[in-house]
């Protein structure tokens, strides 16, 4: 499977020179939509995107019915995948090397900057120019998430924000107290998870994600925000921060929590550990803590509202030293025009369709995300959920990871390394010091420092 | 794989035009052989080759334009010290579950039914029957089967434990490479038993009859007749197993992804990593390329081995 793929890539390869040249020339006009008058779009657009949950393909369905109704020449081809967003991007890229693309697809909004220095995609600027909705009702934390090198390239519709979930039931049998209302510091969710580990039989106390199978849950949901917990960050005037007194803190609280068994093994090796992780603290029970994305509570509550309300709280996450607790936040999944797409104005007028107030709404409210439309927040509906209300709040306390083309190396790089500590191969300190080398591989060593 | 050491190894003499001629029907037979290995192996390989010395990438500045290095890929290679361990888990992995657990486990169970069979016994039957079953499953299956056994929350082991009033117990963060040794021996030993069964048919009886009058203990029979005979289809059967070992991908995928950390990382899962979730295709290949240089080695080596044994 492997050599044939790559064989595809050869032939992209062969005709470089080919390539090369058409996409300068399709970045060079990015605006050539922004003069297309209304009418005169048709042709086919091809929609390609991934949902597990089948939250979406009603909505995807609503924007594409509008699309054909107001041009009666385009037609919307949806391709939906149900499977993971993971595996989903790896057949994409596959696809946008081969040249085989579809012409709108739904990736995370951290892909931006990989996929803009690959010329997989079109900046947006010159549809924006003409969508007044853009400078009336998105933020500018909104429109800085998406912008890479000083170009927009995504539109988001719903954001990221993270709570570390407890389960209030579970903690008022360990002692901890039906009362408590998030942890001290960050050490004090050890303590907590300690005390669930000795007190309650059959939960587990806590799941730290790790190592690859964690995906980019090691990083967004652990790693990171546990490295500005200690006060260390991802990068320093656009270098890479590599062996760093944070970095070996950070460490060390992976060796601190596996060592102790407060987090189980088989997320080192379940595919998804995140599924089951989710479902133990949501529904069954059977996990005590959980730094996880915020969206995860819609799912709970549609199974069953009020045993959710009633066992499982939110808080943000603590720092080392009981400084104000933060999160971390994200653009969300958003929705991208493809670079080499025969039908880009189209494709345009297909975004735009998802992005409708309405449609914004109703889709965050089922599959609670902050919404990235401040109109959308209005809606009664939106703002009588008291759970949205403080999911979108929370992103105010949110801090964000930098929109640098590597960012995805450094995800492996960071998988790697909590690995290498939650299996007990590496000391903190020695995996600190391999972290800086393989970072130094993955991004270049000019682009790496120490602290 | 086999055509290329072969071709190695054949006399290397000239073809006389009309000799040539003469074996045209043959060489027209093996045409579309030859075009689907060139077109699904040699044509990719050699892709591999080459991307292999570029620094090919599927996101970011190197997809767009990807650069030559050189052997800047392979210099990476040998400095990396993850590289070494996967060699290291490879070497593991093909030992405990081609060498000894394939076809040990193959022979006996081969012996075992062949005895059987000549006794009439009807369950040997059943039980060739139940060994055949594991290794015509789909991979993929197979190692869904094994997540379904090993599980750590609903497996059946851990389930078959808890009954048992032990347990839990977290195997494949515990035990990978053992549980994967497992699960491997599992689904291949059918292929070895396949082997030895045909083998074995075609040992004339009347040999043991002339050992048992001379007095030969079963021992003696198994240690003097048996072995020998068993000898060249049985180094053909190690080179068999050994090389798809060696490319064992979907059966640890499923099971354990290489984890944890890297303890299960083979070299086909860490090609595959490389290229497909680091995204570095050139890298990637350079790890293939070497894959298939140390599989054509144990071709060789087999082949030649088995010639002078035979």
């Amino acid at each position: 499977m492997t050599r044939t793929i790559d064989r595809r890539t050869f032939l992209k390869a062969a005709a470089a020179t080919g390539i090369v040249v058409a996409c300068g020339g399709d970045q060079g006009a990015p605006a050539g939509g922004g003069g297309t008058a209304k009418g005169t779009i048709s042709g086919t657009v091809t929609v390609s995107y991934a949902d597990e949950a089948g939250l979406k393909p009603k909505y995807v369905q609503l924007a594409a019915d509008g699309l054909r109704a107001k041009y009666s020449g385009v037609d919307v081809k949806i391709d939906h995948q149900k499977i993971g967003s993971g595996d989903f991007y790896t057949k994409l890229l596959l696809a946008l090397n081969a040249g085989d693309v579809p012409d709108v697809i739904h990736v995370g909004g951290d892909k931006i900057g990989e996929l803009a220095d690959a010329g997989h995609i079109e900046p947006l600027d010159g549809y924006l120019k003409q969508w007044e909705d853009w400078s009336k009702v998105y933020p500018d934390a909104v429109k800085s998430g998406v912008t890479y090198q000083g170009k927009v390239w995504a539109i988001p519709y719903g954001l990221d924000t993270r709570f570390l979930f407890y389960r209030k039931d579970v903690l008022d049998k360990a002692g901890v107290g039906a009362t408590w209302t998030g942890p001290k510091n960050v050490d004090d969710i050890l303590e907590v998870a300690k005390a669930v580990k000795s007190k309650v039989a059959g939960v587990i106390p806590y799941a730290l994600y790790a190592g690859p199978a964690g995906d980019s849950g090691t990083a967004n949901h652990a790693f990171i925000p546990l490295l500005w917990a200690y006060g260390g960050d991802l990068q320093k005037d656009g270098k890479w921060i590599g062996d760093s007194p944070a970095l070996r803190k950070v460490l060390d609280y992976y060796g601190r929590t596996y060592r102790q068994d407060l987090s189980p093994k088989e997320i080192l090796t379940t595919a998804k550990p995140w599924t089951a992780m989710r479902e133990k603290l949501g529904l069954k029970g059977e996990l005590a803590l959980l730094f996880e994305g915020a969206w995860n509570y819609g799912g709970w509550v549609t199974k069953d509202k009020a045993a959710t309300e009633r066992n499982v709280g939110y808080a943000l996450f603590p720092t080392a030293t009981g400084g104000p607790s933060f999160t971390i936040g994200g653009p969300g999944t958003a929705w991208y025009v493809t670079a080499k797409s025969k039908n880009k104005d189209a494709a345009w007028e297909f975004v735009k369709a998802f992005n409708t107030k309405e449609i914004v709404a109703k889709l965050n409210i089922e599959d609670p995300h902050p919404v990235a439309r401040t109109d959308s927040a209005e809606v009664a509906e939106f703002k009588a959920d008291k759970y949205l209300v403080d999911s979108t709040e929370s992103l105010k306390k949110a801090r964000f990871a930098p929109p640098d083309a590597n960012f995805g190396k450094v995800i492996g790089v960071i998988q790697k390394a909590t690995a290498r500590v939650a299996t007990g191969e590496m000391s903190a300190d020695d995996a600190a010091k391999r972290y800086t080398d393989e970072l130094r591989q993955a991004v270049g060593a000019d682009k790496v420092i120490t602290q | 794989m086999i055509p290329g050491g072969g071709g190695a190894a054949a006399p290397a003499r000239p073809v006389p035009r009309d000799a040539l001629r003469r074996q045209a029907p043959y060489l027209f037979g093996l045409a579309p052989a030859a075009i689907l290995l060139a077109a699904f192996f040699v044509g990719p390989a050699l892709w591999a080759a080459y991307a292999s010395l570029t620094n090919t990438a599927l996101v970011g500045i190197d997809a767009a334009r990807p650069r030559f290095v050189g052997l800047a890929n392979y210099e990476r290679l040998l400095g990396d010290p993850d590289f070494a361990n996967v060699i290291r888990n490879s070497v593991v992995f093909v030992v405990g579950s081609a060498v000894i657990g394939q076809f040990v486990l193959g022979l006996s169970l081969a012996l075992l039914i062949d005895h059987a069979e000549r006794r009439g016994y009807r369950l040997a039957t059943l039980a060739y029957a139940a060994v055949l079953l594991a290794w015509v499953n789909p991979t993929v299956i197979a190692g869904f089967l094994w997540v379904a056994m090993f599980d750590f929350y609903n497996g059946s082991l851990n389930t078959g434990l808890a009954l048992a009033g032990t347990g839990p117990v977290d195997w494949l963060g515990q035990f990978p490479m053992l549980s994967v040794v497992i699960a491997n021996t599992w689904r291949g030993a059918a292929f070895t038993m396949l082997i030895f069964l045909g083998a074995l048919k075609t040992i004339p009886s009347d040999i043991y009859e002339a050992a048992r009058v001379d007095g030969a203990n079963a021992w003696r029979r198994f240690w003097d007749h048996t072995l020998p005979s068993l000898r060249p289809i049985g180094a053909l059967a190690l080179l068999s197993i050994t090389m798809s070992t060696f490319g064992t991908f979907i059966l640890i995928q499923t099971l354990t992804n290489g984890g944890p950390g890297t303890q299960t990382e083979v070299i086909a899962l860490y090609a595959f990593h490389e290229a497909f979730r680091s995204y570095a295709i050139g890298y990637g290949s350079a790890i293939a390329v070497v894959m298939l240089l140390i599989n054509f080695a144990f071709a060789i080596v087999y082949l030649r081995w088995s010639r002078a044994r035979a």
